[in-house]
Parts: C-alpha cells; sequence; structure tokens
C-alpha cells in the first residue's frame, strides 16, 4: 500500500466514466482511457482493458449508449455518449460523492485536531 | 427499472454471442491500435510501443472474460461450457466415468430403495380422500398400558348414531373365507365392512358399485360383496364382466357387486383384503359367538372415524367421551348384579382415546420402524463413505490434471470458474450415478418387499413416487457436492508457477493432498467400523436365536391348515372329516405320526385361556390365563416334545368321557410347585363358581410356543375330541425323508374326503420357524451387505492413498535404499503412517459403534450391545482388510531400484 498509485474503485469509475463524457462528449473506449490518465496525471493505476467491462455495465443501466464511428485517423471505434438517464445519475452521483467527500474530510480533520 | 434492462440485456446477449464476439475484437484491436498510433508518434519504435500498449492495456484474455461476464448470463453459459467440458473429461477416462457411476449407483440406489420402503411404510398417508381428517377411534383400559382398539357392536352403533363431532364413524373386522368360483375353491382374506366404510373413506369404485348403508341395515340379508383389484386381477383377470356374477363364499352363493381401485388397501397397511362384504353378513360368516352384534361385552370391532372439518381432536375427544360413559353406565344396568363393584368401577374408569389416522391402524407400522430407521442409517453411512472414496478417486485425479489446471490458470481462468467447473463434472457423476441408481433403487426395492409376507406385500409394491423421486434428486446433488468439494478446492490453491516448471508436484503441495487424503481414509474407517460392528452384533445375535432350544425336534415336519368350519358344516361332520383326515393321513407311506392343533409352534399366533386352578389361591389381578392349546393324541410324538410324567391323549378321551387336560412344566412348577400335579384339576373359568372339571392327566417338556425369543410360558393342552366347538386346525405330520414330499400325497387325500376343502398354507416346520426370522435375517444380511461394501471401498481408498505416495516418494526411497536401508525400512516408511491412521480411525469407529449400538438394545437376543466378541470379530475383520489393502501397493515401493529412481525426474 506504500504505492501513491491507488486502485480504482468500482463506484468511482463509473463516476469517472459519466464525468468525462459529460465533459468531452461522445468518445470512444481510448479516448476515455486517455483522459482518466490525463486528469489523475498517472496516479490512478487503471488497466485498461478493465474500463470495457464497466462501459458495458453502464451500458445495460442505460446511463451511456454505443454507437460505432470513425476516429479523427479514419479508424472504426466505438463511440460512447452520455444519454439523459446518465445525466441524472450523474448528478446524484456527483452530490453524494461530495457529500461522502465532505463527512470523510471533517472526520479526517477532526481526528488530527484531537 | 435498471435491473429490468440489464436482465434483458444479458438475455439478449446470450443469443447475439458470435456477433458480440466480434464486436468485442473488434473494438479492443482498435483500442491497441490508437495506442500504439500514439505511442509512435512519440517516437517510440513500433516493437516498443506495442509492448507499452499491451502492458497499459492488461490481460486482454481477463478483460474478455470479465467483460462476457459482463455481457451475458454468465451462468447459464459457463454451465453449459463446463458441462460439455465435463462430458468430454469424462468420455476421455471411460473407466474412472465407470467406477465413478456404479459406486454412485449401488450407493444412491441402495439408499432410495430404502427411502422408498421408509416412505412407504412409515411416511404415507392412507390411500383415501383427506387422510388427515382420519381419527382412530380407542379406548383405554385398566388391563393395558397402552389404548385398546376393540369395540362391541352395540357400543359402536351407539357411538355412531349419537356422536356429533364424526361425519362419519365406520368399523371392520377380519374374516377368512372359503371362495369356491366355477369348482375351484381356495382361502381368500376377508373384510366385513360397516355401510358407511367406502362412503366415509372416500373410495369410489373401480367397477360396479360399493357396499353401501342401505347394504347393511338387516342381519344376513345382504347376500353381496366387492373384490380388491389385486384379487380381481389374479382370481379373475380383470375379466369386467364379472359384476354381478355369483361366488360362494363358504358355500353361499354371494354377488359380487363391485371391484375398489388399484391403489386402496384399505386401513391397515399390514392387510390387503380380497373380499369385503357387509358387516351386518356377520352372523352368516362369523357364527360363533352367536349374538356378536348384541352382546357389549364381546369386543372384536376396530373404529375408524372421519372428523367433521371444524372439529379438533381434542373437541372430538371430549365429545365422544360424554357419549361413551353414558353407554357404559346404560350397559351397567342391564350386568345389574353379575358384576362385582370392583369390576364395575374398572369399566367406567376406561376413556375415549383419539389419534390421528392419516395412516390408518399401524401395528405393522410399530413393528417395521425401528428396523427401518436403522437401515436406512446404515446406507447412509455407506453412502458417506462412498462420498469419501470418490473424494479421494478425484483428488488423485485432481493431481494428473495439474498441468491442465496450471494452463488454465495461466491463460486467465478464475480460480472460482474452475473450482466450479470441478464441481459441475463432480455434480454431473453424482446424477449419472443418481439416474443409474433409479435402476438399482426399483430392483432393491421389489427384492426387499419379496422378503416380506405376502399378505401386504401389494400394498408396498408402489412405483417410486414423487417424494423418494425427490429424495433420489437431492441424494445425488448431495454426494456430488460432498465427493467434489475437497478435489474443488484442492484446485483453488494450485499453484501456477511451480507446477508449470516442472513435471512433479513439488513436495510441500503433495504433501497437503497426502494429508488430505489421508482425512478421508480416515473417516471411511471410521464409518465402515461401527457398520461392521453392528453386523456382527446381528449375526450373533441370529446365531443365538437359531441356536435356541425350541423344545421340539424342527426337521421333517409337514404343517397345513385347513378350515371345514367355514362351509358351514355341522360340528359332528367337522369332527369326523378331522378324524378321518387323520386315520388316512397316517396310514400313507413315510408318515411316522400325525396330528391336529389349533396352535402351531412358532407361528405367531396365540390363544390364551383364562382358569381356575384346585388349590391355588391368585393374588387380585394375578395373570390367571395361560397359553392354551387344542390338540389330537400323538400330538407330542409328532413334534417330539417329551412326556415328563403322566399320559398323551388317547381316542378313549372323547366327548363322553371325563375332561382331561396336560401341561407343561412351567405351569406345574407355577400353579404346584413341588406337588405333583397329576390327579389335580382345573376350570376354565376365573369366577368361583366355575366348576373344576379337567383333570391333569400328564405333563410334557417346556417348548417354544408363539415366538422363538419368548420366556418359558405356562401352557396347557386339552383334546381336540372334548372341544365343544372347532374351527381352522393345523394338520401336523411327521414324516421319515423330506416332509415336502408328503404334500401332494396328503392334499390328494383332503380333495378325496371333501373336494370343496381347500388346503392352505402348506410348508413345513422348519420353514415356519425361519420366517419366524424373517425380520432378523433381512435386518443382519443387509447390515452385513452394507458393513462389507463400506470396508471394500474403504480398502480401495486406503489402497490407493499408499499407491500414491509410494509413487511421489519414489526417489527418496531410492535415495534411502540407496544408502542402505532394508525392504523393512521401506515398508515401515510407506505403511507406518497409514497404521496410525488406520488405528485412530478405528479408536474412532470404535467409540463411535459404542455409543450408536446401544440404540440397537431390544433387537438384539441375548447380545449384549457391547458384545465384546462382535467388537472384536469387526475390528480384526476391518485391520485385516485395511492391513492387505495397504500392503499390496507398498510391495512396490520395496521393489524400487535405487539407480532408476534417482534417474527418475
Amino acid at each position: 500500500m506504500g504505492s501513491s498509485r491507488a486502485e480504482v474503485l468500482q463506484g468511482t469509475l463509473d463516476l469517472i466514466v459519466l464525468k468525462t463524457l459529460d465533459a468531452l462528449g461522445p468518445l470512444h473506449g481510448y479516448g476515455i482511457a486517455q483522459r482518466i490518465q490525463q486528469v489523475s496525471e498517472d496516479l490512478l493505476k487503471l488497466n485498461q482493458g478493465t474500463l470495457y467491462p464497466a462501459l458495458l455495465r453502464l451500458e445495460q443501466r442505460g446511463w451511456i449508449s454505443s454507437k460505432w464511428g470513425v476516429s479523427d485517423n479514419n479508424r472504426k471505434a466505438k463511440y460512447y455518449s452520455l444519454t439523459r438517464r446518465g445525466k441524472k445519475q450523474l448528478a446524484s452521483e456527483a452530490e453524494s460523492w461530495e457529500r461522502m467527500a465532505a463527512v470523510i474530510g471533517r472526520l479526517l480533520a477532526g481526528t488530527e485536531g484531537a | 427499472m435498471g435491473f429490468l434492462r440489464t436482465i434483458a440485456s444479458r438475455l439478449l446477449a446470450v443469443f447475439r454471442r458470435r456477433h458480440q464476439e466480434k464486436a468485442l475484437d473488434k473494438e479492443f484491436s482498435a483500442h491497441l491500435e490508437m495506442c500504439i498510433e500514439e505511442k509512435l508518434r512519440g517516437g517510440m519504435t513500433l516493437d516498443d510501443a506495442r509492448r507499452a500498449a499491451r502492458r497499459e492495456f492488461g490481460g486482454v484474455e481477463q478483460a474478455k472474460e470479465s467483460y462476457r461476464q459482463q455481457r451475458g448470463l454468465p451462468f447459464l453459459e459457463t454451465l453449459a461450457q463446463d458441462l460439455r467440458y465435463a462430458f468430454r473429461m469424462l468420455m476421455k477416462s471411460p473407466g474412472f466415468a465407470a467406477v465413478t457411476i456404479l459406486t454412485l449407483a449401488l450407493g444412491i440406489g441402495a439408499n432410495t430403495a430404502i427411502f422408498s420402503m421408509v416412505n412407504s411404510v412409515l411416511l404415507n398417508n392412507l390411500p383415501v380422500r383427506h387422510p388427515e381428517e382420519l381419527v382412530l377411534v380407542k379406548h383405554t383400559d385398566a388391563r393395558s398400558t397402552e389404548p385398546v382398539e376393540d369395540f362391541s357392536y352395540p357400543m359402536y352403533r351407539e357411538l355412531r348414531d349419537k356422536n356429533t363431532v364424526f361425519s362419519a364413524l365406520l368399523t371392520r373386522a377380519r374374516v377368512d373365507f372359503n371362495a369356491t368360483y366355477s369348482g375351484q375353491s381356495e382361502r381368500a382374506i376377508g373384510e366385513l365392512v360397516s355401510g358407511n366404510y367406502f362412503e366415509g373413506l372416500g373410495v369410489q369404485p373401480w367397477l360396479g358399485r360399493l357396499i353401501t348403508s342401505d347394504d347393511d341395515r338387516t342381519p344376513g340379508a345382504s347376500s353381496i360383496a366387492v373384490l380388491s383389484y389385486g384379487y380381481w386381477q389374479r382370481r379373475f383377470g380383470g375379466d369386467r364382466s364379472i359384476v354381478g356374477k355369483t361366488i360362494l363364499l363358504d358355500g353361499k352363493p354371494i354377488q359380487i357387486i363391485g371391484v375398489t381401485p388399484p391403489k386402496f388397501y384399505g386401513t391397515d397397511l399390514a392387510r390387503n383384503p380380497d373380499i369385503r362384504v357387509p358387516m351386518m353378513m356377520v352372523p352368516v360368516f362369523r357364527p360363533v359367538p352367536a349374538n356378536r352384534l348384541q352382546n357389549p361385552r364381546h369386543s372384536w370391532l376396530v373404529l375408524m372415524a372421519r372428523r367433521k372439518p371444524d372439529v379438533t381432536l381434542a373437541q372430538a375427544q371430549a365429545s365422544l367421551n360424554i357419549l361413551y360413559h353414558q353407554t357404559l353406565n346404560d350397559e351397567l344396568e342391564q350386568f345389574g348384579s353379575r358384576i362385582t363393584a370392583r369390576n364395575r368401577e374398572k369399566y367406567l374408569a376406561n376413556a375415549i382415546h383419539l389419534d390421528s389416522g392419516n395412516q390408518g391402524f399401524a401395528q405393522l407400522r410399530h413393528s417395521m420402524e425401528r428396523p427401518l430407521l436403522l437401515l436406512f442409517g446404515v446406507t447412509c453411512v455407506v453412502l458417506l463413505v462412498a462420498c469419501a472414496n470418490l473424494a479421494n478417486l478425484l483428488l488423485a485425479r485432481s493431481a494428473k490434471r495439474r498441468q491442465e489446471i496450471a494452463v488454465r490458470l495461466a491463460i486467465g481462468a478464475g480460480r472460482r470458474r474452475l473450482v466450479r467447473q470441478w464441481l459441475t463434472e463432480s455434480l454431473l457423476l453424482s446424477t449419472l450415478g443418481g439416474l443409474a441408481g433409479i435402476m438399482v433403487a426399483v430392483w432393491a426395492k421389489s427384492a426387499l418387499v419379496n422378503y416380506l409376507p405376502a399378505e401386504f406385500r401389494e400394498n408396498l409394491q408402489s412405483p417410486l413416487d414423487a417424494r423418494v423421486l425427490g429424495f433420489l434428486l437431492l441424494a445425488s446433488i448431495v454426494t456430488g457436492l460432498l465427493f467434489g468439494l475437497a478435489p474443488a478446492l484442492q484446485i483453488s490453491r494450485a499453484s501456477v508457477s511451480s507446477t508449470l516448471r516442472s513435471e512433479t508436484p513439488s513436495a510441500t503441495s503433495g504433501e497437503q493432498l497426502v494429508s488430505l487424503r489421508s482425512a478421508l481414509i480416515f473417516t471411511q474407517v471410521a464409518l465402515s467400523l461401527p457398520l461392521l460392528i453392528g453386523a456382527a452384533l446381528f449375526l450373533h445375535s441370529l446365531q443365538n436365536l437359531r441356536g435356541i432350544d425350541t423344545g421340539f425336534v424342527k426337521q421333517n415336519v409337514f404343517l397345513a391348515n385347513l378350515n371345514p368350519s367355514l362351509n358351514g358344516y355341522p360340528q359332528e361332520r367337522i369332527k369326523t372329516l378331522y378324524d378321518d383326515l387323520l386315520s388316512r393321513v397316517r396310514a400313507l407311506p413315510g408318515v411316522q405320526a400325525a396330528s391336529l392343533t389349533t396352535s402351531s409352534v412358532v407361528s405367531g399366533s396365540w390363544d390364551r385361556e383364562t382358569v381356575r386352578v384346585q388349590g391355588y389361591v391368585p393374588r387380585t389381578d394375578e395373570d390367571m390365563s395361560p397359553n392354551a392349546g387344542v390338540i389330537s393324541p400323538s400330538y407330542f410324538a409328532t413334534l417330539g416334545i417329551p412326556l415328563v410324567a403322566g399320559r398323551d391323549f388317547t381316542a378313549q378321551d372323547t366327548a363322553a368321557r371325563p375332561k382331561v387336560a396336560i401341561v407343561n412344566e412351567t405351569f406345574a412348577r407355577y400353579f404346584f410347585g413341588n406337588t405333583d400335579p397329576l390327579g389335580k384339576k382345573i376350570g376354565l373359568n376365573d369366577s368361583p363358581q366355575a366348576p373344576l372339571d379337567i383333570e391333569i392327566v400328564g405333563v410334557v417338556k417346556d417348548a417354544k410356543y408363539v415366538r422363538l425369543q419368548e420366556k418359558p410360558l405356562r401352557y396347557f393342552y386339552t383334546a381336540m375330541a372334548q372341544e365343544p366347538i372347532l374351527f381352522d386346525m393345523t394338520l401336523q405330520v411327521r414324516t421319515t425323508g423330506d416332509s415336502r414330499n408328503i404334500a401332494d400325497m396328503v392334499r390328494a387325500q383332503v380333495r378325496d374326503l371333501d373336494p370343496n376343502l381347500p388346503l392352505y398354507a402348506t410348508t413345513t416346520l422348519e420353514i415356519q420357524i425361519d420366517d419366524s426370522l424373517t425380520e432378523q435375517r433381512l435386518v443382519t444380511w443387509l447390515t452385513s451387505l452394507f458393513g462389507l461394501l463400506a470396508t471394500l471401498l474403504a480398502a480401495i481408498g486406503l489402497s490407493g492413498v499408499v499407491a500414491f505416495s509410494v509413487a511421489r516418494r519414489t526417489r527418496e526411497i531410492g535415495i534411502r535404499v540407496a544408502l542402505g536401508a532394508q525392504k523393512r525400512d521401506v515398508l515401515r516408511l510407506v505403511i507406518g503412517r497409514m497404521a496410525m491412521l488406520v488405528s485412530s480411525g478405528m479408536l474412532v469407529g470404535l467409540i463411535a459403534a459404542y455409543a450408536a449400538t446401544r440404540l440397537l438394545g431390544s433387537m438384539l437376543y441375548e447380545v449384549g450391545s457391547a458384545d465384546p466378541a462382535a467388537f472384536a470379530g469387526a475390528s480384526c475383520l476391518l485391520a485385516a482388510v485395511a492391513a492387505v489393502a495397504a500392503y499390496l501397493p507398498a510391495q512396490r515401493a520395496t521393489r524400487v531400484d535405487p539407480l532408476v529412481a534417482l534417474r527418475y525426474e
């Protein structure tokens, strides 16, 4: 656990993917993986392959949809985009995340103060 | 909603597998290629870029696999996959599959067969409408600790007509018929039933109609009968035109009005009457005593009732009790002063006792419950031992398949998935075993049922019903899980790298495997030993029973029953017929002696007579009813019972002469102590006014009378010629050679005397005694069989483990031999641990057996449940078998050539 690269929690990964698609619009799997690495500045350890089952799960729940399209380099790729339900889900997950983070933050601050 | 959507999407995926696999491939390769391009742009060489992209992506196959698990219904898909794979693996090793399935078929089949018996005898309800509403009506009695079932007809009528809690109160009584149809006579088992019997039970006719209350109003008026399905098939070949035809029952024309349905056997599992007639026909078919339907002191009926739906058992009992006591009081009024105050008090102390009657009259259940449950327990243990054996076999197989497992783990199979794969394999095996077990169960059950008395064999021949099949399924699954679990868990701990590196299993994991397998051997030994000990106890008990001094000579005695009274002959004719028969049979070649008796020895039936004895003052409540039999002259000569004093009955002891009796030694000792019983008188009634009119003229040695296990009984014989009324008698013939040869000659003589007189229950005394031990013999044989089977399985398992450990330690043994170890040292090395294992298993087994065999108690005859001979014998047998089983494979270790062994690897 000495490593500074943290494992991605499952619920967290969902949130990250939804937020990414919300911010950047339709994107293929590789793009999402890239974005996550950029944003986390390589602090999150993510086997890019494990992203795909998560994408499938989100799609099964109806939060994202997928469509085959053509990439900038003329390559066929599957593009994922946020659905309306996904937007709602993102809002509520983000809210509960913030609440949780605030609680944890307060908790940690309190312990240190004591 | 989201949940439903997920399910729908997954379901869809199951059917679009191939297409989706392609899409997945495309998506992944697009990802990788984009990644590589990116890296190339960053200035990497192609090779480096590829490698880096791969690394970032992680395991492609693992990702695919977890994608697939998310995609479809992985459970179903992998199940199908696992099943296909399991089938392929089994086809590859048909020997292994055959042995496993056979073991399981035997184990599960035997278990199911016994369960099916338990089901038929102990669990099943009567095959009638709403059996849960039925109750058995009994009453308490001062003379008995258990409630008794017998009621008089007047009491029945009162309870039937005046109760408010039953929708029907019905009754039945046993009767035997001499049934004649188209000139052929045979004995048929009959039943007298009340008019509401069929309606109350809710039985519909299979053919024609059944007896109703209208048929049961006037004594002797309804000459009709209903046949059972079995009898109709057996005797009339299922001829539908039989309804309306007339048969002769005891010589009287009776019209057949219908047939009962196939599964219906009545209200008692122990009986399956062939012919049923209305209760009101009792004066015709059971004319003695004459006033059966009127006498309140003659109890001969058993009662069953159907509760009204809204009445509880307790309410019914309370309500019926009031009615019962009113009736008892009325009856006492009638008796007036003829009854003593003490008896009056006893009479009124009786009370109604209701039992639930969903299973009908249950004597058979009581007597078969313990042996059946015992056998069921035994077969369960055998199945457990078989499970342990198969677990062992599978462990050995898993050791062989290490390579395969390691490869599969390495290329991305999840451990849980592998465990499931192995469990699937063992469940497939156990299911196949269970299917084959159905055949074993059907065969074993019919073999078992054939051992039972013919009277109720039909009642138990039900095919395997839903409950039994459910049990079989459950047994298969539990078995599969039990024997599959250990090997499956073993796999989950398999190490990939060490296995792939070398062929030989590493020392530590092999050690683990050996200890797991050793634990299984320990269990098997600990389970098998109690079975063997139980079998030894039963063997010892059976041996004791066979060795009992019966007091008579059982060889070469032919037995047959006949009942001319059923043909309605007057007593004079019956007596002449019996006399003629005796003189004809005595004249046959090869006959040493012949006689008649009312109670054949060790037939299970008995008569008791209440007596008054000259000079003997009984205590209050002393049992003054010794066993008794009515016999013809030369009875003792036929059976070889020695006369101790006095004389046998002779032809001169006729009805006109003073009455005489012969007593046994126990009778003489009990009533006369050391004084001479000859010339003393007894009377057949306990009232002080009864005349002492029978003189004791002889004393004979004690014998066994009812059952082999009985304690010495007081017994007295009276002379047949002096008996006012005779019914059925047993003819017994002592021959010089094999008594069976005489059967046809005796039959010819009877036919010659009276063609309408069937001779039934023909047998020999030896067979009759043997038959009385059927239950003991069956239990002994089955426990021995199962005990040996368990031991054999344990031995096979032990052999396997020793062989495995020898193979594993070949190198070590080689080194030891090279360093100078002797044969003996090697053997000790290999077997030593097994000996420890087996002896500790036996120790636990001995303790378990000591605790368990106490339950056998009353099932054993003159054998203590801790019988040292049985414990020692069984232990020695097991130890010897184990020694052989361990020695054979260990032998191989001593032949290890150090050079070969060291080069190995």
